[in-house]
Formats: C-alpha cells, structure tokens, sequence
C-alpha cells in the first residue's frame, strides 16, 4: 500500500512539475515561420540527410564484432570440430552481408 | 502605469534593435547601431524595437510584415526618414523606455494562419507524396534530390533568404535550394538596395566580417577607429576562401583592417556561392564590398 502511495505521489509530483515548467506555445503563425530576414520557405526546414560517417561505423562494427567472436572460438574450436566450424560460416555470413551493403554505398573507395 | 524596479532596471539595458535598412541608409544605419546606448538584435525575436531605416519599395513590404510579426510582443516600429543620427538614437532609446513601461505595443500585420491548410492529396485530407503526408501546419515536408557531390539522394529545402537578412546586403533577396548546409542551387531574385559609396568604407566592411565571425566586440572597436585588438583575426577565415581576381576573403579582410579600401571586379554570384557551405558562403559574401554585390546581382538580373 505505501509503496503505492509513493509511486502515485512521485507521478503526481513529476506531472505537476511537467505542467509547470512547459512553456507557452501561443506563438501565431508569423512567428513560428523560420526567420529568413521576410523571405518564405517553400517547405519545413526539417530534413533528412545523409550523416556520412555512418558506412564507415558499419564496416568498423562488422569487422570489430567478427574478431571479438573469433578469439574465443578459436580456443574451443578443436574440441568442437565441424560444429564450431559450421557456426563461424553462419555468422562470418551475416556479418558479410553488411560489409557488401558498405562496398555497395561506396566505403572502399577512397578518396 | 507605475514602472516595477524591475522594469526600470530592465530600461537602463541597451535597446535591442532590429534594423530593416533601406535604399542608401546602410552605412547610417551601421554605425547608429554601434552607439553604445543601442544593441544590434541578431534576429526579430531578440529584438523589441524594428527600425525602418528610408524608404522602403513597395515590393519590400510584405517582407517587412513579416519581420514585424516575427518580433516579440512588446513591439514598436521606429521609422528613421530624415532625422539626425542624435534624434533618432534619442527616439529609440524613449521607444525602448516605453516598452519596459508596458505601454506600447503594436498588433499583428499579417493574419496568424498557416500559408497553406492542414491537408494531404487523399480524399480525406490524408496522405502526400514519398514518405511525407500531407502540409503539417501548412507547409509541406522536404523532398529528396540528387547531392551535387556525389548524387545521394538527400532532401532539398528551398527558401528565399532576405531582404532583411543581416549577413545579406541589405535588399538582396537569394533563392537557395539547401541539402544539410551545403548551396545546391542558389538565384538572385532581387538586387541589393542602392547605396551610396560610403557603404563600403574599410571600418565598416571590417566590421561586418568581424561580426559574421562572432568577433562582436572588435567589430565595434574598429568602426570607433581603434584596432581590432583580437589575437590573429585573419586565422579565423580559411586560407583560400573566396578568391576572386587575386585576393581572397582572408587578403580583403586583412587591407579593411589596415584601413584600405578594396575593389574587386563583380563576380558571378550563383557559380561563387553555388557547392559552398551556408556560413562559407556569407562570409565570402560579407568579404565582398556592398557595390561590387550590387554589381554582380544587377548583372546577374540583366542576364
């Protein structure tokens, strides 16, 4: 039962803090358009573009996790034998199809 | 009404002006901007007093009703036509005293209603084109085109910046179509204002520079005639930026400081600012003096 109380007052406590800090949007329409010194968009400034690095973070994520999973599948890998083996091909598979979307978008090339 | 302690310390702060300057007042306008007692807003919501300085073409007037709704209320339009620098400074200053009051304000000169209403291309108002549905609060959202670096599909967002911009002439109205903050596609829509030849005096070409670079403080030093006092002011512009007939924007700045004037021949606007970055470009704008923008943007119209 207190533990309820308690959980109830917090929630109380965090909407009422919420509701008190928010800030007035009672901005008119004017006002909320971008300031483009009297000119006008023809669109919302929100875009999407392309964060570049992003390719290059794949490639480093896929070859860093290929290495991080090989070191202790070496140590069994004699014991395991085939199976081990087999496993390793399934996952140097999936890795390797986000190192070929990578050379696709153009990561090899470079400049 | 009675001013609060507040309000009366809030009036004694310099008087956050935004200016919208007209044919032949830039140079004016300037340098009543640097007075010690006035403060030069960076955008219409910093501001509370909008100074109208000269006449206005009338082409330029829609652009002013939206400055005008763009500042927050309290509010008070100040028209600077003949008066003396003093007076009008003066005037300000008492505009500014009456805001802190709470006694004056001025109401809206647009409508407030989105440009466009909430609807999509569906029969219910539901849907658009892409992955972007519908015009939220009456514009639509950004549509892909092809980077010009390499032809990834990016979004384009196209808008017409000025004439009031502040790191624009003033009257230069461009076209720019934006992928992140690179120039895609830029037009001149509209030339700069006129101005006579004191626009381009050293001081204040100095000065623009500096205050594009966020040096707000050395910018007015020099238009009060003392040095910058700022350690290596030219290694804040890149090296090669901006070359145009044998200086670049680095050189310019560094004869404005010394107290020479530059000329450089019109460039071509839309094939200098076209692949630039948005801050490169208007500082190699700012790096250009007043006329020689004039003549290049006329030039560009006649074409």
């Amino acid at each position: 039962m207190q533990t309820v109380i308690v959980i109830l007052g917090w929630t109380a406590l965090a909407v009422l803090l919420a509701r008190a800090l928010q800030p007035a949007a009672n901005s008119s329409a004017p006002q909320a358009m971008p300031f483009l010194g009297g000119g006008t968009p023809d669109s919302h400034a929100w875009q999407r573009y392309h964060f570049r690095p992003y390719s290059m973070a794949l490639l480093f994520v896929a070859f860093e996790m290929e290495m991080m999973f090989m070191y202790p599948w070496a140590v069994v890998f004699v014991s395991e034998g085939i199976k081990a083996l087999a496993e390793m091909g399934m996952f140097l598979a999936i890795l390797s199809v986000g190192i070929l979307y990578g050379w696709r978008e153009g990561i090899f090339r470079w400049q | 009404m009675a001013m609060t302690r507040l309000a009366r310390w809030a009036a004694r702060s310099p008087a956050p002006v935004f200016a919208a300057i007209g044919p032949g007042r830039q140079a004016d306008t300037e340098r009543l901007l640097a007075r010690p007692g006035l403060r030069r807003a960076a955008t219409p919501r910093d501001a509370a007093i909008l100074l109208v300085a000269g006449d206005l073409p009338g082409d330029a007037a829609e652009a002013l009703s939206h400055l005008h709704d763009q500042l927050p209320h309290s509010r008070v339009t100040v028209r600077w036509q003949g008066a003396s620098p003093d007076a009008i400074a003066e005037r300000i200053e008492m505009a500014w005293r009456d805001i802190c009051a709470g006694e004056l304000d001025e109401d809206d000169h647009l409508p407030d209603k989105p440009p466009n209403a909430w609807k999509g291309i569906g029969p219910h108002g539901q849907g658009g084109k892409g992955m972007m549905g519908g015009t939220p609060y009456g514009r639509s959202m950004a549509m892909t085109g092809k980077d010009i670096r390499d032809g990834l599909q990016l979004d384009r967002f196209t808008a017409r910046f000025g004439p009031f911009l502040p790191m624009l002439p003033p009257g230069l109205v461009l076209e720019v179509t934006l992928q992140g903050d690179v120039i895609c596609d830029l037009d001149v829509q509209r030339p700069p204002f006129a101005q006579p030849a004191d626009a381009d005096a050293p001081d204040l070409c100095a000065a623009r520079m500096l205050r594009l670079l966020g040096l707000e403080s050395a910018a007015d030093r020099v238009m009060h005639g003392k040095s910058a006092n700022a350690m290596w002011v030219r290694g804040a512009v890149p090296k090669e930026l901006g070359r145009i007939d044998g200086t670049s924007a680095r050189d310019r700045l560094t004869s404005w400081l010394a107290g020479d004037a530059v000329s450089v021949a019109p460039p071509d606007l839309p094939a200098l600012l076209r692949g630039a970055e948005w801050s490169e470009a208007m500082l190699i704008l700012a790096s250009l003096p007043s006329s020689a923008i004039i003549r290049a943007a006329q030039s560009v119209e006649a074409a």
